[in-house]
Order: structure tokens, then sequence, then C-alpha cells
């Protein structure tokens, strides 16, 4: 599904992100991207998303070279990638069901499919009671469940989640994780960037720790911390 | 189908947002298009004044609308025998009223407001030696002579006309490619407001995937459509530059050639056409302009 091959990221003033990473990530995982703030999580993500292009080194996502893609040909991955953020990116001026709506509607859906699918998201994220709701009328867990359901409302194969519950309390961010525990289980890769140890201690799901832009540990089932008895 | 519901919408949704700006720049394209529309009207007319000077004609013999047969007969005798003239014409009053109303057949106004006993009879001459000096003393002689009302000599009154039609085109014409100009970076700049209040949106749409055209496609309408309004607008303005501002030329007696200075509807709604197309083309560019530059899709 994802694989990089050696892949380096250096930006301007010699800051280097990532550094000869190579991993693989299969169809349908659950990975947890850990490490210190700088040390290339973000990074990571970015480069999955294109929004970033690595200087040197390969990175293959659903069959296609990332480095090579020419620009008109990003937004056909984009469909393919949902993403979520630590600070939603919701839109303000629109309802619950307008922002997921707007985000199949540019994407040139019509509006018969539109009209089935928001409803069908809106309860798999269970806000079908909020579907007239402004964002700022939400609290940060909700706000969250939207971003979640425009992500997922055109079926993307792989989700990145950059930080999803920086913003959100424990109890908050563990109906998160189950939402997307649930889309995971439906076949979606998800690739989540993160600081919250007991999120990741408690989902037992491979861990990738980066320091400095390398990866240091790898690890199937893995905690936050590396289980070299200092922490346990 | 729906798409272009989608551009059109989204465009005008943002005219709506930003009107002051859109306004601003609606009326510098309507102000620098009625200027270029003028400036075309003023060259035509010029152009249709002069057009009886055609094939060697140097200089115009109008006689007055009563002169005698003997004033007649006796300028018609000095063109007949004097080895300086080469050729000329006679236009009687009917056909000087002919002419008058084919140049000017889509104007039955201006037509109706003359009629054959007004139009001055004329000798339309070919002189044998058709320099300026030799021309001008020719035209000095014939004025002098009793029953002529007046001598247009080509050089002088063709100068006269040129002159005041090129000063006043090209002053036009300056004053209205500076503010095509400044209308193109109105329209850049209020599109690059656009973008601006749709900053949010555009990151999400970038987000989900929606192509690179998508996004820039209402943002060029809405450019083209300030470009096409402010065209609309100037276009009323451009026929009363020819009702009012022609129209009083062809009125004045000063010159006798400015009678002739006036262009057919036609010519009018052609160049309504022109305007159409520059003002969609100015604001289709500022707008590409600013997608472009302001994107980064």
């Amino acid at each position: 599904m994802i694989r990089l091959e050696n892949v380096t990221k250096v930006y301007k003033g010699d800051v280097t992100a990532l550094r000869g990473v190579n991993l693989e990530i299969q169809r349908g995982e659950f990975v947890f991207l850990v490490g210190q703030s700088g040390s290339g999580k973000s990074t990571f993500i970015r480069l999955l998303n294109r929004e970033e292009v690595a200087d040197s080194g390969k990175i293959l996502l659903a069959g296609k070279d990332l480095g090579s893609l020419r620009s008109w040909s990003v937004p056909a991955l984009r469909r393919n990638i949902g993403c979520i953020f630590q600070d939603y990116k919701l839109l303000e001026k629109k309802t619950v069901q307008e922002n997921i709506a707007f985000a199949l509607e540019v994407i040139g859906q019509p509006r018969p499919l539109i009209r089935k699918n928001v409803p069908a998201i809106l309860d798999l994220v269970g806000l079908s009671q909020k579907a007239d709701r402004f964002p700022d009328e939400l609290s940060g867990g909700e706000q969250q469940r939207v971003s979640i359901a425009r992500a997922f409302a055109n079926r993307p194969t792989v989700m990145l989640a950059d930080e999803p519950t920086g913003n959100l309390d424990p109890s908050t961010s563990v109906g998160i994780m189950k939402l997307l525990d649930l889309i995971n289980r439906r076949g979606t890769t998800v690739v989540m960037a993160t600081h919250d140890r007991s999120i990741v201690n408690s989902m037992q799901r491979r861990v990738i720790e980066l320091d400095r832009g390398v990866v240091i540990r790898d690890d199937t089932h893995g905690i936050y911390d590396e289980p070299n008895g200092v922490y346990e | 189908m729906y798409r272009i519901w989608y551009y059109f919408r989204e465009a005008f949704a943002s005219i709506w947002r930003n009107l002051s700006l859109t306004l601003a720049a609606i009326f510098t394209v309507a102000i620098s298009l009625a200027l270029v529309g003028s400036s075309l009207l003023v060259r035509e007319g010029a152009e249709r004044a002069t057009a009886q000077f055609q094939e060697g004609v140097e200089f115009i013999v109008f006689m007055n609308a009563d002169a005698t047969v003997e004033q007649d007969d006796a300028i018609r005798d000095v063109l007949e025998n004097s080895p300086a003239i080469n050729d000329y014409a006679y236009v009687n009053q009917e056909q000087a009223y002919e002419e008058f109303s084919t140049l000017f057949s889509d104007k039955p106004d201006l037509v109706n407001s003359v009629s054959p006993a007004v139009m001055p009879p004329s000798y339309r001459i070919v002189p044998t030696d058709p320099s300026a000096a030799n021309v001008t003393e020719l035209a000095r002689q014939f004025a002098n002579q009793p029953g002529v009302k007046e001598v247009a000599t080509a050089t002088e009154a063709i100068r006269q006309i040129d002159d005041f039609s090129t000063r006043v085109s090209q002053a036009l014409l300056i004053a209205a490619v500076v503010l095509v100009v400044v209308s193109a970076l109105l329209i850049l700049n209020t599109v690059f407001t656009a973008i601006g209040a749709r900053r949010q949106e555009i990151e999400v749409m970038k987000l989900v995937g929606a192509t690179n055209w998508f996004i820039r496609i209402p943002f060029m309408v809405e450019g083209t459509i300030h470009g096409l309004i402010g065209a609309a607008l100037a276009i009323p303005a451009l026929f009363v530059v020819d009702n009012k501002v022609l129209a009083f030329f062809q009125e004045s007696d000063a010159v006798p050639l400015f009678r002739g200075f006036a262009v057919p509807d036609g010519f009018v709604w052609d160049t309504s056409i022109w305007l159409l197309l520059i003002g969609g083309a100015v604001g289709m560019i500022g707008s590409a302009i600013a997608v472009t530059r302001y994107l980064d899709v």
C-alpha cells in the first residue's frame, strides 16, 4: 500500500526533516507515528499527501510514485486519501452537512449521490442529530468527528491523521480513536501521528518511532515508550 | 451542466461578497472601453468625411445653393478651357443629396434633416499639377469668383480633419490604453481579494482532491464577468458619443466637410461587439494572472 525507499527531506536552512527512511505499510494496517516535536512526523504525513515532495528516495502509494507524479495527477491521488488534523480545518460558515457535502461537491460527485451519502456518513460518525449545526456550536470532539466524516466521505483507501486528538481531553480522544478503529476495520489504512501516550498504549498497534528524521523503532504491536525496561 | 452552474454560482457569490471593489473594477472597465470606442468612432468619422477626395480630386468648389446660371457657366468655362485643370466632375444638388443619403442610409434622422435644396452643388476638380502650392493658388482664384460659397482643398480640408481626428483619437486612445491596463490590474486585485476571502475553502478543496481547474475557473468567470459588465456599460456611452458629439460636428458650419462627420449605426454596433470582446479578454487575462500568481494550484 505505502512504501518508502531511502526517503530524505531537507527544508530550507538545512533542516533535515527525514533522513534515509525505509519502510512499508500494508493495506489495512493501523500505524502510529510517534516521536518528539520536530522528529519528522508531520513531514512524513505531508509527503504521503504530496503536500511536500521528497528530495531523494522514492515514495509509492497505491501503486503511484509520488516523486514523479505530475501536478495535475495530485487531485486524483488526494481523492484516495482522507486527511484529518489537530485543528479540524472545518469551514465556519457552513453547517455540518454542508461541510461534508462541499468536499464531495468539489470533486464532482453528482448531487443525488451527495444527498444519499451525507446522511449515511453522519450516521457513521454519530452526528445525525447535529447535521444543521455550525462548527462553532459543536464541541472539539464533535468537530473532529465532522472532519473525519468529511475525510471518509469519499471512501478513501488511506486515512492520514496528524495529531487528531491533540486538542481533545482523554475521554473524548477515546471516542475519536474508536471511530478511526471502525474506519480501519472497514479496510482503510490509517497512519496517525501522535504524542498521545495513553492512546498508543491502549490500541496495541504498529508503532514507528522517529527521532530527528530517522526511524529508530518499528514494533508490530508497540507501545509509546521504548520497551527497554526504563519506563516499565 | 451542474458544474457550469457551480462556477457561476461561486462567481456571483464572490462578486456579491466583494461588491465595492467589484464596482470599482467594472466602472474602470466601462470608462476605458468607452474611450476606446470613442476613439474608433472619431477615426471612422474622419475617414468618411474625407471620402469625397478620391481618384485625384484635389479640391472641391462648393457653389452657393442659389448661384445663378451665369455664375455657374463662368466657373464651368474656366474648368473646360484652363490648361491647369485636367478633369472635373459636377455634382448637382440632387446628386449631392443622393450621395449623402447613401453614405448615411442607416441614419434616416440625419438624412431627413437635409433636403436637395440645401445641399451645395459642387465641382470636384483634378488639377494638372497636384502640388500643394499649385492647388492652394487655384483654390484662392476660384474662391474669389462670384457664386462660389467655399473651396475645400484636399490638402487643407483633409489636413484639418486628419489633424483634428488624429489628435482626438490619439488622446482618447492613450487614455484608454492606460485605463485598460488599470482596469486589468483592478480586476486582478479584486480576484486576489476574492481568493483571500476563500483561502480556507481553497485549502479544503485542495485537500480533498478538487482539480486545479475546478478551483481556478470560478475566479476566472468572476473576472470575465467584470470585463463584460464594464463593456456592456460602455456601449450606451458609445451611442451618446455618436448621437451628441459627432452630431455636433455635423451641424457646425465651421468646416463644410464636418458635415460628413458621422458613422453608420452598423459601425457603432460592430464597435460595441469589439468592446465586449476586449472587456471579456481584459477580465479573463486579469483574473488568469491573479489565479496563477496567488492560487498556487
